[in-house]
């Protein structure tokens, strides 16, 4: 339990560091500025992301296209959540917010997971192409 | 392979020379015949009750997979399945040689029985065999396979 909280502890801290590099690049080229707020933010979305898609062990029965549609839905949902918990706080998200947070959530989601549907298919293909290899040298040997 | 027989009616020291390029699954496989360590796996017909069938010794060559439902281990060749005694963990230990690799929780495949392996469109990966079956390749022994296919063709 302590070794995958520890895990989940480095995952996170990767995906935080990867997302605030990248963020501060894309804020230097448009000319965007934060607040701490937003670092808030995008700390503690990075936490659920990061849980969410760190439970794929418990969809191991189940196809990996319906775990990316699940693990997308309750992350979507719980991000959406905790945005709206901290608008009772720090005032109403507008319209446009949430259409903003939607769309900054699933471009870089669905990016992922066409890269991770391709990356099935060409390891497979690898290893359908291994296999063939394996059987032809077996033959050719005895 | 080249194979010489010598008949010898005098000879008291019988024995075996194996003279090969690199240590590989198939001289293993020798190996284990030469010592009497080849893998007997005994099975019933499936299909018949427990004591009543006849015990067949099946070749590990002709088995495409096994399968373990219900505490029960089946092996799934061309003539039939067989309901083997063994466990699964050991089928695993004793036939890696042999080209038999996990793949699942209850599943160990023969690669030498492979077809083709193809991803669904829902990306599941599944390992088709020439009798027209196909067995899922579980995501969690994904890595384990992929080693044991890398370690198989460097021994080959």
């Amino acid at each position: 339990m302590l070794d995958r909280l520890k895990q989940y502890i480095v995952e996170v801290c990767c995906v935080y560091a990867l997302l605030s590099v990248a963020g501060a690049v894309i804020n230097q080229i448009w000319g965007y500025e934060t607040n701490n707020i937003n670092v808030i933010v995008m700390f503690v979305l990075c936490l659920i992301g990061t849980f969410v898609l760190y439970l794929h062990k418990l969809f191991d029965r189940f196809s990996p296209l319906f775990m990316i549609i699940v693990q997308y839905l309750a992350a979507c949902g719980l991000s959406a959540l905790f945005i709206w918990i901290m608008s009772l706080f720090f005032g109403p998200v507008s319209a446009y917010n949430w259409f903003e947070f939607w769309r900054s959530f699933t471009i870089p989601y669905v990016i992922l997971a066409a890269l991770y549907y391709w990356r099935v298919f060409s390891e497979a293909k690898k290893q359908d192409k291994l296999i063939r290899e394996i059987q032809d040298r077996s033959r050719e040997s005895i | 392979m080249r194979l010489n027989l010598y008949e010898d009616k005098k000879n008291t020291d019988e024995r075996v020379d194996i003279y090969y390029t690199n240590m590989r699954p198939v001289i293993k496989q020798l190996i284990d015949t030469v010592n009497s360590e080849r893998p007997s796996l005994k099975g019933r017909p499936a299909d018949e009750d427990e004591d009543d069938g006849e015990e067949i010794l099946l070749d590990p060559k002709d088995i495409y997979y096994l399968d373990h439902i219900d505490r029960k281990l089946f092996a799934y060749t061309r003539n039939g399945v067989f309901r083997l005694m063994n466990t699964l963990a050991s089928c695993e230990d004793m036939l890696w040689n042999y080209g038999f690799v996990r793949v699942s929780k209850s599943n160990l495949i023969n690669i030498f029985k492979i077809k083709q392996l193809k991803p669904d469109l829902n990306m599941k990966v599944y390992a088709s065999f020439d009798n027209g079956e196909r067995i899922c390749i579980n995501r969690s022994y994904k890595k384990s396979f992929n080693e044991y296919l890398q370690r198989m063709r460097r021994m080959s």
